[in-house]
């Protein structure tokens, strides 16, 4: 989970544990897109793996030499046959489908960043080492 | 049904504790200045208690809305697989070919099936429910459905980041009376 912790054995002055409304409410926004991006980032993870599955899949299709054989495409739970044309068609779809939603997660993973790092300069630069802003490695 | 009862006392209990905000959750209030704070209040482990118990409750809410999020999340996809589903049986009724699909007799087992270009498809709506619907109709309904769930995910999304806003102010509020109280002894100490 996100790792917001204010040091609790700080020995630091006064002005460090002085928190404003301001400073709290930052606090906050940076542990909310911190829980966003490692959402965001498991939501990749099985994007990435979809595609690649995806990408075998094609490159069996391009291995079958019988054209005429009905190719069975998982549609929901069912596998329906389609012929060699159609099963293309649909996969190319597919791929383009789940590529789309992939930059789109990309493009909102580096907006989350990019505030998460603008919040955490500000922050350190006014709590130094009384905060600590890292999130945890697994 | 337990976890539900369990959940309803916590948030009176809560209720009379703290204000209330978004769906039961109260709001964890800001403290400002630590002096003032604990000027009129004795005994600083009571009230770390008070706010670790606090935490506590809002972790188990977090929990509730954590399990209701992904009820939700799994059941987006199931939607978009029955519309897909449906996308392609207007395609065949279309072009009027017969389709020939393997489908799920069980969860090992599948079975060959020929499938005439048709009009009406059956629903699942649950409960032990089955209705007829026409193509049209049932991906209306699937469609409504699905913009249902999105809109129910956005909302369990919305309170859970309300929540985490309230956890976090807890958690510091509770690192700062910490320190202050060890300040304290230690200002005591050196006299």
């Amino acid at each position: 989970m996100a790792a917001v912790a204010v040091s609790k054995d700080s020995l630091e002055s006064d002005s460090d544990i002085h928190i404003t409304l301001e400073d709290q409410q930052k606090i906050n926004r940076f542990a909310r897109q911190n829980a966003k991006w490692e959402e965001l980032r498991d939501d990749l993870k099985h994007k990435k793996g979809d595609l690649q599955n995806l990408e075998d899949s094609s490159d069996d299709l391009l291995l079958v030499e019988d054209e005429s054989a009905p190719i069975p495409f998982v549609v929901g739970e069912v596998f329906v046959h389609f012929n060699m044309e159609e099963a293309k068609e649909k996969l190319e779809e597919a791929k383009s489908k789940v590529k789309k939603d992939i930059e789109s997660i990309e493009a909102e993973c580096t907006n989350v960043k990019t505030i998460m790092s603008d919040l955490k300069t500000q922050l350190y630069a006014k709590f130094g080492n009384s905060i600590n802003l890292e999130a945890e490695e697994e | 049904m337990a976890s539900t009862a369990a959940c309803e006392s916590i948030e009176d209990s809560l209720k009379l504790s703290g204000k209330k905000s978004f769906a039961g959750i109260p709001e964890a209030t800001f403290v400002e200045d630590v002096d003032a704070y604990m000027k009129d209040r004795e005994g600083v482990e009571s009230i770390l208690r008070q706010l670790d118990e606090q935490h506590g409750k809002y972790k188990f809410m977090e929990l509730n809305l954590l399990a209701r999020k992904k009820k939700l999340k799994s059941q987006i996809p199931d939607i978009q697989k029955s519309l897909d589903m449906i996308q392609v049986l207007e395609a065949k009724k279309k072009t009027n070919e017969l389709i020939e699909t393997h489908f799920l007799l069980s969860d090992l087992l599948y079975s060959r099936a020929i499938i005439e270009p048709t009009d009406k498809v059956c629903l699942w709506l649950g409960a032990n429910v089955m209705l007829e619907y026409t193509l049209e109709d049932a991906k209306a309904l699937l469609e409504k459905n699905h913009e249902t769930a999105r809109k129910n995910l956005s909302q369990v999304h919305h309170d859970l980041d309300f929540l985490r806003d309230q956890m976090t102010t807890t958690e510091v509020n509770m690192a700062r009376l910490y320190n202050w109280d060890v300040k304290r002894r230690q200002a005591l100490n050196a006299k």
